[in-house]
């Protein structure tokens, strides 16, 4: 059995992703499936989906924890969440990403292949949704599923979905990744951290469901807690904020969906970068031009 | 306790009880809503919130980002649940707001026999529509909040059907109609007419609604940064009425110069894409009637020159709305 | 001490106002309404010092309940049957958040072919909810249990909302004699409500947000263990409450000639009284015979069940309601906790929709469990007073 784990963002398309994966390996005559992890966390957060291929009918439900493969549509999530735990020695990574193989530490030393699958996906399919270009790369990468097989899978799942034109651009969109893809082998120097969780025994949650704002074990809960989720790392694009333009009239402060924006004293505006999901609101509704988005992540 | 009245958005606290980190999509209309009504209401609240988007991405065991005292239960009951913390508050001697967020489906559709007991034994509660116009939480699937012709994974596009073909429920009448001492329609593009309408509500006592629409990123097929610039267009083009209705005295509160045609409103959303030309004329036609009919003004409405609606939104009155 | 002749359901409205209740969300419904109306007559004469919410369904009426109890005040309501029903989502939130509501529930047939009266169908599927249950034999019971049960409900090492149910008509429009205890004394007993958490701007707490599978397991079983542990405050509370007023109800199970009996029955609600008269009749005639009253459905006596018939010869048990294609739902929960004891058991489903259960119907009862003692074969379900014979 090949087991395969992919990492993404909610709004990206891993669980489509998978279920084309899956779709490939039948067409190949494989039996397969394919599952999402459904979190609770909206577009932007990170979100997990699996498949697994085997060649006689699969049973297991549970999900992977030590897959075959890695397939991570947002380089992102690399710095915070373990996600190549349990990814097997002899197992295989493809990772959408700008950088060459060697360039990436994953944390466990494994062949890799890379793919800036983003501007590929915003140059075929005009906008930044990379399920299919990664799903090229993945034929590259490992030799279960031949790319016509996926490339079928594509057009049959998105061409019923959205219609033919846009399962035709999708693959295509693979067929690049699949050509543009660097094979190679990754770094694992870096230490797998893992998230900080507080897992209680049933007698030591306190009972009722309720929580006031404390800490335990190290993770702040209750009232307020939500502040430890440092949701800036969902941003692809940062706002700058110009203070000489600025003309105080606290619109970006009011419109801001994260109230990232902090009002001062004096009524300039200060950016906690932490939090920003780099919607661009404030640019929009700044009627002085005082802010401007800027394609990247940054703190200024 | 001396509080400073909020007229603007100038005399707006800066404490936050919606605090950073929680998990809305970018762009999340509700969060803002949210955001701000937290900031008017300020520390001496109760919020209940039924299930809906802002309840995931606000609460989720052990975490919380309401620095109030919260609470949840299920999907229809808020007008009831917020009935019975506000008797026992009452008793407990303690002056403090109880709020209830509902989305549009938790309030016009499955909450709407609680909201309107609530409403009937004019409860001191204030109750919050957070209205995205369809059921955003469990997917987009359509509302009786959701426009006509709108896209939902209920309306979906069919070969022989196009989106959601009625129109949308006029909520705001059916509270209205309860006689209730205060209902209002609220628009995140017009800050100081938000504060001020949540203000109000904070100061009265008895049932109290306040109707927000709230632009979903996801669900309304739009972009994160245009979230304001779309709830603007729908008070400009009347698909969004922002007024009150304070003890029984009805009041527009924001009356744009002339309508501004739909067609500008539905472009910058993908749930409307597919619209004819004769569904675009039907919603259109919807509007115009609605505003004649409901509050009589002789405000210019659609078929009108573009140019002319875009004049319209530039000589805005409010130095906070930017062209 | 004042005494009255009433009905179970003014026994029990006078039972909320001696208990001091605080919040009573209520919706009416036929055979319930004579509680909430009494109790709204108390409001309103000022004899109630409490906050009578009239909602617009029993879904509100559960709702703001726990709305109340969450905000720290005392709730009551009442309903029955198509009113448990629709509050049967709302059941579910009461217990894992600790919330110890207490509501009389008038037992009436439930669904189709239904009327309005008796029949356990609507209550005991609610015994998945986590909600304690009690089954009331008669109408003094009815008022001191529902001043039992805040006792119970509001123990700190219980927290859990309680149900007191009872017979429709049979005991809600039925006038007997009822002694009232006095309120200085219900004020000793049952001193004022402590909520575990409250909903209060000073200490903000997060009460019942989404809560994932990581956490979700591990609080269900608290929730087990929270509802098996109440067995000691129902037996303690019970004597307590036996010591004050000179009534103790026996907490989970009672017993009738028990001693040397060789063969029992199970009976809960009303059909206990007149089962009890059967059994004086049998001993008469020199038959060893004894009645088991069960009074708690949930928690389940199981080791109490365990030590009270290990000597039998042979055990029935009596349902007012059926799983259809299995057994009623005490038959079920006994012969779960009896499996190991191997004592022959027989299940008598009789009462259904209401029907009279008659002197009769349960001598006949007894005859099986009799024939099973013998050893002769039996089967081991019978519906009583069916036309057609089951």
């Amino acid at each position: 059995m090949y087991e395969i784990r992919f990492h993404g963002r909610g709004g990206q398309g891993a669980v489509m992703a998978a279920q084309a994966l899956a779709e490939a390996a039948v067409l190949e005559g494989y039996y397969a499936q394919a599952f999402p992890y459904f979190g609770a966390e909206r577009r932007g957060a990170p979100v997990r989906a699996f498949a697994r291929i085997d060649e006689s009918k699969i049973s297991i439900k549970s999900q992977v924890y030590e897959p075959d493969a890695l397939v991570i549509l947002d380089e992102s999530i690399l710095e915070i969440d373990p996600i190549s735990e349990g990814l097997k020695p002899d197992g295989k990574a493809i990772i959408n990403t700008v950088k060459k193989p060697e360039e990436v530490d994953l944390g466990i030393e494994v062949e890799c292949g890379t793919v800036d699958a983003t501007t590929i996906a915003l140059e075929t399919i005009k906008a930044p949704i990379v399920n299919t270009s990664i799903l090229g790369a993945f034929a590259r990468v490992v030799d279960i599923v031949p790319l016509e097989s996926i490339l079928n899978a594509i057009m049959n799942r998105f061409g019923e979905k959205l219609g033919h034109q846009s399962g035709v651009m999708n693959a295509e969109a693979a067929r690049i990744a699949y050509h543009n893809t660097v094979v190679g082998r990754c770094k694992g120097t870096r230490t797998i951290v893992r998230k900080k969780v507080w897992l209680p025994a049933w007698d030591e949650i306190p009972i009722g469901n309720t929580l006031s704002a404390r800490e335990i074990d190290g993770i702040a809960v209750g009232p307020g807690s939500m502040a430890q989720n440092l949701t800036g790392t969902w941003r692809t694009q940062t706002p700058r904020y110009s203070k000489e333009k600025c003309i105080r009239c606290l619109r970006c402060w009011f419109s801001c969906p994260e109230g990232c924006i902090e009002r001062q004293e004096d009524d300039y505006e200060r950016w906690d970068y932490r939090y920003c999901k780099g919607c661009g609101i404030c640019a929009e509704v700044c009627p002085a031009d005082a802010i401007e988005m800027v394609r990247g992540v940054y703190e200024w | 306790m001396v509080t400073k009245e909020i007229k603007t958005i100038k005399d707006l606290p800066r404490d936050d009880y919606l605090t950073r980190g929680h998990g809305a999509c970018p762009g999340c209309g509700v969060a803002i809503a949210v955001k701000n009504i937290a900031r008017v209401l300020g520390k001496d609240t109760i919020v209940y919130v039924p299930a809906s988007c802002l309840i995931v991405f606000s609460a989720l065991y052990p975490a919380s980002a309401f620095k109030w005292p919260f609470f949840y239960t299920a999907f229809e009951n808020t007008g009831a649940v917020i009935s019975g913390i506000k008797a026992a508050l009452k008793r407990r001697g303690k002056e403090v707001t109880v709020v209830g967020m509902a989305g549009d489906g938790g309030t016009f559709d499955i909450g709407l026999q609680a909201l309107s007991g609530a409403a009937e034994r004019n409860e001191d509660v204030v109750y919050v529509c957070l209205d995205n116009e369809a059921y955003m939480n469990t997917g987009i699937q359509r509302s009786g909040a959701t426009p006509f012709g709108a896209w939902t994974t209920t309306s979906p596009i069919g070969k022989k059907v196009q989106g959601k073909r009625e129109f949308k429920k006029d909520i705001d009448a059916i509270v209205a109609a309860h006689n209730i001492p205060y209902m209002a329609t609220l628009s995140i593009a017009h800050p100081n007419d938000f504060v001020r309408k949540v203000q109000k509500a904070k100061s009265e006592s008895g049932f109290r609604f306040l109707h927000v629409l709230c632009p979903c990123v996801p669900g309304w097929r739009s972009e994160a940064s245009k979230s304001v610039a779309i709830a603007r267009l729908a008070v400009e083009t009347g698909m969004w009425i922002l007024y009150e209705v304070d003890h029984g005295v009805e009041k527009l509160t924001y009356k744009p110069k002339t309508l501004v045609p739909v067609r500008e409103y539905l472009q910058l959303q993908g749930r409307f894409r597919h619209m004819s030309e004769e569904d675009v004329e039907k919603l259109q036609t919807w509007i115009c009637e609605r505003w004649k009919h409901q509050f009589y003004e002789e405000v210019p409405v659609p078929p009108c020159k573009i140019e002319e609606a875009k004049k319209a939104l530039i000589i805005d009155e409010d130095p906070l709305h930017g062209p | 001490m004042v005494m009255k002749v009433i009905s179970a359901d003014h026994a029990v409205a006078h039972g909320a106002r001696l208990a001091r209740v605080e919040v009573v969300p209520a919706f009416p419904i036929t055979p319930q309404t004579l509680i909430v109306e009494l109790i709204a007559e108390f409001i309103n004469d000022g004899e109630l010092d409490a906050d009578f919410l009239p909602v617009e369904s029993e879904h509100s009426a559960m709702s703001a309940a726990i709305g109340a109890c969450a905000g720290g005040a005392r709730a009551f309501t009442a309903t029955s049957s198509q009113g448990l029903a629709l509050m049967h989502e709302m059941l579910y939130a009461a217990p894992q958040n600790r919330l110890p509501v207490v509501m009389v529930n008038v037992n009436r047939s439930l669904g189709a072919a239904s009327g309005i009266w008796v029949e356990y169908n609507d209550s005991m599927p609610e015994r998945e909810s986590g909600w304690l249950q009690v089954y009331i034999e008669d109408n003094q019971e009815a008022l001191d249990m529902v001043i039992q049960a805040y006792r119970i409900a509001e123990d700190r090492g219980v927290m859990l909302p309680m149900m007191v149910c009872l017979d429709g008509f049979v005991l809600s429009h039925t006038v007997e004699r009822v002694d009232f205890p006095d309120q200085q004394l219900v004020d000793s007993f049952l001193p004022k409500f402590k909520p575990l958490y409250v909903l209060d701007p000073d200490e903000p707490v997060t009460m019942n947000p989404i809560t994932p599978p990581e956490y979700a397991m591990e609080m269900r079983y608290q929730l087990h263990q929270a509802v098996d542990e109440s067995k000691l405050v129902i037996e303690k509370v019970d004597r307590e409450y036996g010591a004050l007023t000179g009534r103790a109800y026996g907490g989970l199970i009672d017993t009738y000639q028990m001693e040397d009996a060789e063969i029992a029955l199970i009976a809960l609600g009303t059909v206990t009284s007149t089962a009890r008269v059967v059994v004086d009749h049998l001993r008469s005639k020199g038959k060893k015979v004894g009645l088991v009253k069960l009074r708690f459905l949930r928690p389940f006596p199981s080791d109490e069940l365990r030590s009270i018939a290990k000597n039998l010869k042979a055990l029935g048990v009596f349902d007012r309601s059926v799983s259809f294609n299995g057994f009623g739902p005490v038959f079920t929960e006994t012969r779960n906790a009896l499996y190991h004891l191997g004592i022959p058991l027989t299940n008598h489903v009789a009462g259904i929709g209401g029907r009279d259960v008659t002197f009769e119907e349960v001598r006949e009862m007894f005859s099986v469990i009799e024939e099973n003692a013998k050893g002769h074969r039996v089967k081991e379900c019978h519906w009583h007073g069916l036309r057609g014979g089951s």
